[in-house]
């Protein structure tokens, strides 16, 4: 399969970016590898009151302490257990290390950029219209390519400080 | 104008070594007014200002040089004895080296103003001129006095021919022409070598970026926070009883154990500085406030060299600076009011540093009036600050604390120096932000004393670890007072607020688990924990499910997304890998304030 990707991406003529591409309950997204420090495994997380609810509190990578964030909880998707597929993507959130509990990361995807369609005027799933960068529609899978920077916004950046 | 300045290194150079020079001074100033004969303090500050000169001649600072050499000049002739130190003299030198600050911090701004000098120009001439003669004659054998001191920059005295090292009896006259004539000349460029002033730079010393220590100090954090995690598996580990490999491994343990506290002790050294960088601003504050005021006052400082973390040096400078002026204008008598009180003349001020623990305690104390409790609880019923309820539950202490209410002022009339209503508010927030307590003690008629507690360093803490419900927190031991075993049907209830009575006194709760919303244990307790703590004037008792033992912890930050939680300091790591919140006591009980809920009476 990789390698038919990989044809097929040579195929075009535009540039190439690469994605990593993780499940949510039965969808697939993508983000841009650049913006992917580490994948890790879950790890024992510290809740940290009075935060949003999707907020599932605090790790430590290595000596530093870092925030978790539920996509579950953050697209209102239903809450899943965890299991032995579950992982934490680490994303450089403009210079702050944040990281995001996923379903599973499944592989590193090259893609020609003229393969990222604009998203559908309506989306179906409960991701924000925001943070949704592109489609990816292949003949055997369809990727939601996100621009996860967008998915905390400004706003609720200085909600958090300001919650009680 | 701008700074056009082709070498930005020499400029900080300059600016760095100015600023130390110029703080000294004012200390130094102070001190020869109250010790004229001590040549050699002279010498040292006629030495300060003549390197400012050079080096601002050096690089072309011409306002600064015109100030700076008028006061040399006066120095000069204060040095040779052929003037005496007034408090006149000292009240212009003085004004002289606030406008040289002024012109520095321009320069330092990065824009020169065309600031009026000549004023104060103006008042050092007189002292160069009139008294010249008579002072000639005063003291015609008074040369002999200076020789040595000035020798270091005698190359560069060009544009000073009296601090030439030559102990002749230089004329008077020569020294100090007639002064109109000299104000308008600007002074010849200083000759372009790289001599400076070298005499003040020690060679024992090696100036450090603070951002280096800064980041050194977080490496030596990570260090600890890996030491602890060692500790602890040796510890899970032995529990397994192994044999040789765990003998082993346990003095290795205790030995990078003990290396790492040194390393980390050597950290924090190198990040302290005496309190007297602060404390050596005061005498002349001291004084200027006792001449404003029409006070006498000896200001007597102990323990100036007990050290500090520079973090937390940086930010007491500004509440000490409030508790003089306090004492000076609230506390001390006019000498009249003392000499009818059957009290000295002078008054006395104290101000004392010493180490306890891991704290700093400052002491500020004066034999002033002291506090009348009962009129401050009238004012500060008078002002609406509180109602006659809450007055009449409460005693002296509380009362006195009431000066620290947003908007009290006791003062009839507001002067400029204090009692602007602001300042013990400002005071009692720094020392909260800096993890501090702030305690009155007052006796009237004798006067009052305030004592700040403050940590030593702001990056490591001591902590109390404590347990609520399932979860573990944090919590500054700086602010912990003591901790109690107790049952629930202890508390009593009065307006909805949960109370418990300590001793003669009636403390305030609040139970972590509700205010963190922590999901309750299974486990079922019979008695819990109240964990007593102080922020500034303020006692809250927290209700916490087990105590699980004290720990040095590194302050971690949460990130700028997490920032700002109200009542979470911070993170930490602890031995196991887990992360801790570090709770903030005083963002707690601010919160509990704000709120209206009237969680805590204030």
């Amino acid at each position: 399969m990789e390698t038919a990707l990989q044809t097929k991406v040579e195929e075009s003529r535009s540039e190439l970016i690469q994605l990593v591409s993780f499940k949510l309950e039965q969808e697939e997204y993508g983000v841009n590898v650049l913006k992917v420090r580490e994948i890790i495994r879950m790890p024992s997380i510290t809740r940290v009151p009075n935060t949003p609810h999707y907020i599932e509190g605090v790790i430590n990578l290595r000596g530093k302490v870092i925030p978790i964030i539920s996509m579950r909880k953050r697209f209102s998707l239903p809450e899943g257990e965890t299991n032995s597929q579950t992982r934490i993507m680490v994303i450089d959130m403009e210079g702050e290390l944040m990281g995001f509990v996923v379903d599973a990361v499944s592989e590193v995807i090259r893609i020609s950029e003229s393969e990222i369609q604009p998203p559908p005027a309506v989306v179906n799933s409960a991701v924000e219209q925001e943070c949704l960068a592109g489609v990816i529609n292949q003949t055997d899978r369809l990727l939601f390519f996100l621009n996860l920077e967008k998915l905390i916004s400004r706003d609720e950046r200085s909600l958090f400080s300001g919650m009680m | 104008m701008a700074i056009e300045c082709e070498d930005q290194e020499l400029l900080d150079g300059f600016l760095t070594e100015t600023a130390e020079l110029l703080e000294k001074l004012d200390d130094d100033l102070v001190a020869l007014e109250k010790a004229p004969s001590d040549t050699e303090l002279m010498n040292g500050i006629f030495r300060s200002i003549h390197t400012v000169k050079g080096a601002s001649s050096f690089l072309g600072f011409e306002l600064l040089v015109k100030v700076t050499h008028k006061t040399e000049d006066v120095l000069n002739r204060l040095r040779r004895s052929e003037l005496e130190v007034t408090p006149e003299i000292m009240d212009v030198i003085l004004e002289a080296v606030d406008l040289v600050k002024l012109l520095v911090s321009d320069i330092k701004g990065g824009d020169i103003v065309e600031r009026e000098v000549d004023e104060t120009i103006g008042k050092l001439l007189p002292f160069l001129s009139e008294n010249a003669k008579e002072a000639t004659v005063l003291k015609p054998s008074a040369a002999p006095v200076t020789p040595a001191a000035p020798a270091p920059q005698a190359t560069e005295t060009e544009t000073q021919p009296s601090a030439e090292p030559s102990p002749a009896p230089e004329a008077a006259p020569v020294k100090t022409p007639e002064p109109a004539p000299r104000v308008q000349a600007p002074p010849p460029p200083a000759p372009r070598d790289d001599k400076k002033g070298d005499d003040l730079t020690d060679n024992t010393t090696v100036r450090v970026d603070v951002k280096r220590l800064d980041d050194l100090m977080n490496q030596v954090g990570e260090l600890v926070l890996e030491r602890n995690r060692m500790m602890q598996l040796n510890t899970d580990f032995n529990g397994g009883g192994d044999d040789t490999f765990g003998e082993e491994f346990g003095k290795l343990s205790k030995r990078i154990s003990f290396v790492t506290s040194e390393l980390q002790m050597q950290v924090l050294k190198m990040r302290m500085i005496p309190v007297e960088k602060v404390f050596k601003k005061f005498p002349r504050i001291v004084r200027n406030l006792a001449r404003d005021l029409g006070k006498e006052v000896d200001l007597l400082v102990f323990g100036e060299e007990t050290e500090l973390d520079r973090s937390v040096v940086d930010e007491i400078g500004d509440p000490l600076i409030h508790l003089i002026r306090n004492a000076m204008d609230h506390g001390l008598e006019t000498p009249d009011e003392r000499m009818a009180a059957g009290k000295p003349r002078k008054g006395t001020l104290i101000l004392s540093a010493a180490h306890e623990g891991n704290q700093i305690v400052i002491s500020i104390k004066d034999d002033g009036k002291g506090i009348d409790a009962e009129k401050i609880a009238r004012k500060a019923r008078e002002k609406g600050l509180i109602t006659d309820e809450q007055l009449a539950t409460m005693g002296q202490r509380e009362m006195l604390d009431l000066i620290f209410l947003p908007g009290f002022s006791t003062k009839e009339k507001a002067t400029d120096l204090s009692g602007r209503g602001v300042g013990m508010d400002v005071v009692r927030t720094n020392i909260k932000k800096l993890n501090g307590i702030i305690d009155i003690k007052s006796e009237l008629g004798q006067g009052s004393e305030f004592i700040l507690k403050l940590p030593l360093t702001l990056a490591i803490i001591q902590s109390l670890l404590v347990e609520v419900e399932d979860e573990t927190y944090s919590l500054p031991l700086a602010a912990v007072l003591e901790t109690l075993r107790v049952e629930e049907r202890e508390f009593h209830t009065i307006g909805g607020q949960e109370v418990l009575k300590l001793r003669d006194s009636v403390l305030p709760l609040m139970r972590l688990q509700k205010i963190f919303n922590v999901a309750p244990s299974e486990r079922s307790r019979v008695a819990c924990y109240v964990v007593v703590v102080g922020v500034a004037e303020k006692r809250v008792g927290l209700v916490v499910s087990r105590l699980l033992g004290q720990q040095e912890v590194a302050i971690k930050s949460l990130g700028k997304y997490l920032a700002n939680l109200p009542g979470i300091a911070g993170s930490t790591i602890l031995g196991d890998g887990r992360v801790t919140l570090i709770i903030d006591p005083a963002g707690l009980m601010e919160n509990s304030d704000g709120s209206g809920g009237g969680r805590i009476a204030a």
